[in-house]
């Protein structure tokens, strides 16, 4: 089964088209890349798999569960880590956690040992007491992508994960997600081309609400007959601009 | 009922680890009742002045208090509204009647424990300026305030939900000014006539404080008519708050 298939998924604010008509199929277990400048339409095509926003027109479903008739069905398997720093600012690490599981209907003891696994699998322990206002940008990135993995979601949105981190804590994310990958789908939203040249399987690089490209590297490469994804990217660019794509 | 108990319990830490919940919701009715105590006490006694006599000035002190509560529900509704935590909620399996009872019970709790620390401290306050407060009249007082306490909070929930962080505790601040002064705290409402008289008896304010001195001074002639309209608006925000969020959720989501 797909883990995400969208046929002319779109979203129009009033005279603004933000998603225009895209059609994605994503595998089981993949790490995927929506990669565009701002204002592309990465961040509405989230907010519409994820239910956090009705389609204007089109259909998607999530494993199979539709995102406008079975909103509940896809909540329960999703986890989302929004573009900013989602987490309640006057609890600690561990009742941050805590606090999901509870929501997802954890018993006691298995909440006590997902907020472990979490705090295991992120490095956290040293501040796992510490109140999430007094973390560092990159520890709360890291506790908002642990937040959305506590519920053992079979696909996790990631929207610009690394957006404002300094390059070190960049790469610590790059590693804590790349230990992610197979163990469920990601979806992945990024403008930093060499994120998602390093992090994802597929790339689907999207400009003016449309996908213009998708594919692995080497078949974007393919495409735009540049080498590299930045050159791709502005190559893909370039031609859209001029209408040959 | 996990998520309800789940979200409500963040709520509650939240405002137990803000310091401004003690100095506003705990601290503040206490200052006020120990001022308002000397300044009775500096009144002479040919004035006949008996509205700060602490057998009358605790139920008015307590519905003061109780407009601090609406603050602070509107604070946490609509701090939540201004950041992206509530995104990863609505992006979660959590209904809008979990939001809804998670944000109403911590501030109904605090309410509660605002209100037993109130007339706690009159009831201390009366032994030494040596007026004796009923126990039992105090307690029935902390309950005859459920209603408006509801009030109070269904406002801030309304409040918190339509508008922005910044705007939400100036509208508060005015609900505030309007139930110390229209609340019969500071003035002897029963004393005038006119249209002041006439908002201060169709606001449910002046009729909470009114309740809970009948209720301290166990008097119940007019008792359940002030009950009666206190509940009404309890009931009238309650619907129209719920009703609200519920859209705003629904438009937030489309």
């Amino acid at each position: 089964m797909k883990a995400v298939e969208a046929r002319e998924l779109t979203k129009k604010y009033r005279t603004k088209t933000a998603v225009d008509g895209i059609d994605l199929d994503i595998n089981d277990g993949e790490l995927f890349a929506l990669l565009g400048v701002n204002g592309a339409g990465k961040t509405t095509t989230i907010r519409m798999l994820s239910c956090l926003s009705t389609p204007t027109d089109g259909r998607a479903s999530i494993y199979g569960n539709d995102i406008r008739n079975d909103s509940t069905g896809v909540k329960n398997i999703i986890g989302i880590s929004p573009q900013d720093t989602a987490v309640a600012d006057n609890l600690t690490i561990k009742e941050n956690l805590q606090l999901i599981a509870g929501i997802y209907g954890f018993s006691k003891e298995k909440a006590a040992q997902r907020v472990q696994e979490m705090i295991d699998l992120f490095g956290m322990e040293e501040v796992r007491n510490d109140r999430a206002k007094t973390l560092s940008g990159g520890w709360k990135r890291k506790l908002s992508i642990a937040m959305a993995l506590i519920s053992e979601p079979k696909l996790l949105f990631l929207d610009e994960p690394t957006l404002g981190l300094d390059v070190l804590a960049r790469r610590e994310l790059w590693t804590a997600i790349e230990a992610l990958k197979g163990k469920m789908t990601i979806i992945l939203t990024t403008h930093y081309m060499e994120e998602a040249e390093a992090l994802s399987d597929r790339i689907a690089i999207m400009l003016g609400g449309r996908i213009k490209a998708i594919g692995t590297l080497s078949e974007i490469e393919a495409i735009s007959g540049e080498s590299g994804l930045e050159a791709s990217f502005v190559k893909i660019a370039d031609m859209t601009k001029k209408g040959e794509l | 009922m996990d998520r309800t108990i789940s979200f409500a319990s963040r709520n509650f830490k939240e405002l137990l680890r803000d310091p401004l919940s003690y100095i506003f919701c705990l601290g503040f009715p206490l200052v006020m009742l120990v001022i308002m105590t000397l300044v009775n006490s500096s009144i002479p006694p040919e004035a006949k002045m008996t509205i700060f006599r602490i057998d009358n000035l605790s139920g008015g002190i307590a519905v003061f208090g109780l407009s601090f509560v609406m603050l602070f529900t509107c604070l946490s509704v609509s701090k939540d509204r201004a950041g992206s935590f509530l995104v990863r909620l609505y992006a979660s399996p959590m209904r809008s009647s979990d939001f809804i009872a998670g944000y109403i019970l911590p501030v109904f709790l605090l309410s509660m424990m605002q209100l037993i620390i109130t007339f706690i401290a009159s009831v201390i306050i009366g032994l030494i300026v040596g007026i004796q407060l009923d126990i039992l009249g105090c307690l029935l007082a902390s309950l005859s305030l459920i209603p408006l306490s509801v009030t109070m909070i269904s406002i801030g929930l309304l409040f918190g939900t339509l508008f922005s962080e910044k705007a939400s505790p100036g509208l508060c601040s005015i609900v505030i000014s309007l139930a110390s002064f229209l609340g019969g705290v500071w003035f002897d409402v029963e004393g005038i006539d006119g249209v002041l008289s006439t908002i201060c008896n169709i606001l449910p304010f002046f009729h909470g404080t009114k309740a809970a001195r009948a209720a301290i001074a166990m008097e119940f002639g007019d008792y359940w008519t002030h009950i009666g309209v206190t509940a009404a608006y309890a009931l009238v925000f309650t619907i129209i708050s719920i009703l609200v969020f519920r859209k705003k959720m629904k438009a937030d989501l489309s």
